[in-house]
């Protein structure tokens, strides 16, 4: 009664609906080979010439391993390398904690001023980094920190990383891991742990047999984000570290400003399967987890 | 432990901010007793329940577990055990482990656990599926390892609340059974939180039927049918008629009058009512008969009510009929009629009848 009448079924109209579902997927499928060409295309450009058997990374010339080698030489950047991974490892450890704490405490408990606490949690997320490497370079200065290093030998590379620089990464990785941990405990289910009691559990034995390991999937997900925003980091290492001291992204664009070289190619194509890896952990991870309780890892 | 009540509960309050959960609810649950707390969403049963088992502590008022008060004390020194409405397996252990879990906090020997979550297995029929995550089970196997977890501990009270709310209607009714059964089996003291009433009709010893945080009556599903103690409770439970009445004298005999002027003798008077109050005739379809005017006896006996009216609307319903009757002063009730009767004509919408029923079945309740 209420639709009108479908014209009666003619050829032309039969014709005109599977142009215009051609005209559709034909559209689309552009659409998507260009979108997909415009994000990765460079990246495939940068691995290629990261083989190129010349100092062009615009002329192809051959095939060649030799500017991995000559990275793997290169005392400057393999010793950004483990100064990328030290700062990645502590300030994940310490961030982990913390955020997962945080998020316990601003899940689980009502206190005054938990508002503000709540908002100043996702300020670290939300503000430019610059406008954060600069509040930490005042706060180093101000507070007398400076950029005093913590000199230690890791895997046998001696390493001098200002205490600021960790400082300032775990104060960014705090937040991300609270907000994903925060996000799955929201997602859990309280009775839980109110069965867990009912079942004779006092409070620690509720967290360590119930609550913990239903959180497991988070705080790996919140590590995992850390340790790739620390190795990704440029921003914020470079304002806090003072003179002298580079990770393996503040080593390439010092690099960058002598000439590009297929070395920074093969830097980045290293730098690229290490975030890719550990993107394709997090989601086994997530996988393995199962489908009724997932994860979100971010990112 | 003393022969006290398994529970009890003293003029419990429980206030949310401004929301009075529970209010002022006193109960006594013998030992080895089914007893359900019955009543609509959001009529405090849950909170009741989560009172004694522990996760709220009452605004005033005491509860006693076999004599002992409760007070402050946490949930898991109590000596109850809680079935949950989402059941509340932990998704992150086995079948096993999650039956075993009360055990271990409580440092039961590991050989006596095993062979006590064999036997809870088996007692729940899912011998052999120990091994299965609970997300692997279906929902009526995920409610029975619930019931195992819980049972396992040999808990003196068992807090029920809704265990069969998210089954369809036939494993519901066929877990109504296997859960009375169970209960009767091991003469563990069930306290059953429900608003289905035909389910705590059926499965309790004795039902508290409650609304608005207030438990209005307390008794066994016979007498909470058969005798409801006010208008709420003669409402949730059941169908019943309420037929608009003013009291017209409450001894030696109650008798009230209908709005048409016709008086009519009824068997009990809900207290503190007084002669002239308004208040209503309570009466269940199934109580009363339909006569054909013909059939009116010539001197009507005192504790027969005849009330004159006219069928408006017959609903097939299988056993029975229902038949909605206008009475002469526009109310209208239900008559119940078992299909069973041979060679008797059936009533027509539009006939003239004469509605009635033994006065002893009549109840006057405040409005
Ligand atoms: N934690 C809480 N905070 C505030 N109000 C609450 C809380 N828990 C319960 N209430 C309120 O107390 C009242 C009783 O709730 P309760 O859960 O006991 O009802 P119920 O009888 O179990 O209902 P249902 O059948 O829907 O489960 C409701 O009005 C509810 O909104
Ligand atoms: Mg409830």
């Amino acid at each position: 009664m209420s639709a009108p009448m479908p014209p009666p079924t003619t050829l032309e109209h039969a014709r005109w609906e599977r142009f215009k579902s051609k005209l559709g997927g034909w559209s689309l499928t552009t659409y998507g080979i260009l979108a997909f060409a415009f994000l990765y295309l460079p990246i495939v450009i940068l691995v290629i010439f990261s083989f190129n058997d010349s100092r062009s990374v615009s002329k192809w010339s051959g095939f060649t391993w030799a500017w991995y080698g000559k990275m793997f030489q290169d005392g400057q950047i393999m010793l950004s390398i483990w100064n990328s991974l030290f700062l990645a490892i502590v300030s994940t450890i310490i961030a982990t904690v913390l955020g997962t704490l945080a998020a316990l405490g601003l899940e689980r408990y009502r206190f005054r001023g938990k508002t503000a606490v709540d908002s100043m949690f996702y300020l670290p997320v939300i503000i430019p980094d610059i406008a954060m490497a600069i509040m930490l370079l005042i706060f180093f200065n101000m507070s007398g920190i400076g950029f005093t290093p913590w000199k230690v030998n890791f895997f046998g590379a001696r390493l001098a990383v200002p205490y600021s620089v960790i400082i300032g990464h775990v104060a960014f990785n705090t937040s991300f891991v609270a907000i994903v941990v925060r996000a799955r405990l929201a997602q859990m289910d309280r009775t839980l742990e109110e069965a867990a009691s009912d079942l004779y559990a006092n409070a620690w034995q509720t967290f360590r047999r119930v609550t913990l390991p239903m959180l497991m999937p988070g705080i790996i997900g919140g590590a995992l984000l850390a340790f790739t925003l620390s190795l990704d980091d440029f921003v914020i290492t470079f304002f806090t570290s003072g003179a002298g001291f580079n990770t393996l992204p503040v080593r390439v664009f010092g690099m960058i400003k002598k000439g590009v070289t297929p070395k920074i190619n093969a830097v980045s194509t290293l730098m690229l399967v290490v975030s890719l890896s550990l993107v394709v952990v997090s989601i086994l991870i997530s996988m393995r987890s199962g489908s009724e309780d997932s994860v979100t890892i971010g990112m | 432990m003393n022969d006290a009540y398994a529970v009890e509960l003293r003029d419990v309050v429980k206030q949310f901010g401004d929301v009075i959960a529970v209010n002022h609810v006193s109960l006594q649950i013998k030992d080895g007793e089914f007893f359900s707390l019955l009543g609509p969403s959001g009529c405090g049963k849950t909170t009741t329940l989560r009172m004694i088992a522990g996760f709220e502590m009452p605004t005033s008022g005491a509860i006693f577990i076999h004599g002992e008060q409760q007070g402050y004390r946490p949930p898991n020194k109590r000596p109850v055990n809680t079935v949950f409405q989402n059941y509340a397996l932990f998704p992150h252990m086995t079948v096993a482990e999650n039956i075993a879990f009360g055990m271990e906090m409580r440092q039961v020997p590991k050989d006596e656990i095993q062979r006590r979550v064999d036997e809870a297995l088996a007692m729940v029929r899912l011998a052999g599926m120990g091994n299965r995550k609970p997300k692997q089970l279906s929902g009526g196997q995920q409610q029975r390892i619930a019931l195992a977890r819980a049972l396992v501990n040999r808990p003196e009270v068992l807090l029920l609340d809704e265990p069969l709310g998210a089954l369809d209607l036939k494993l519901r009714k066929a877990m109504q059974i296997e859960l009375k059964a169970l209960q009767e089996e091991v003469g563990i003291t069930f306290i059953y939180v429900t608003h289905d009433q035909e389910e705590a009709l059926t499965m309790s010893d004795r039902i508290a039927v409650m609304n608005n945080g207030v438990v209005h009556q307390v008794g066994d599903p016979e007498s909470i049918y058969e005798h409801p103690a006010d208008r709420f409770v003669a409402d949730f439970i059941g169908e019943t008629n309420f037929i608009p009445v003013r009291v017209v004298s409450l001894s030696p005999e109650i008798v009230v009058a209908l709005d048409t002027g016709q008086q009519v003798v009824a068997g009990w008077a809900e207290e503190g009512l007084s002669v002239g109050d308004k208040a209503v005739l309570s009466i269940r379809p199934e109580k009363m008969d339909l006569l054909e005017p013909k059939e009116m006896p010539k001197s009507p006996s005192q504790q027969m009510a005849y009330v004159k009216g006219k069928v408006t609307h017959l609903v097939y319903v299988g056993a029975d009929t229902r038949h909605t009757v206008v009475l002469g002063d526009g109310s209208e009730i239900v008559v119940r009629l078992q299909n069973s009767y041979i060679g008797e004509e059936p009533w027509e919408i539009g006939e003239e009848t004469i509605v009635t029923w033994n006065a002893a079945h009549a109840r006057i309740l405040k409005e």
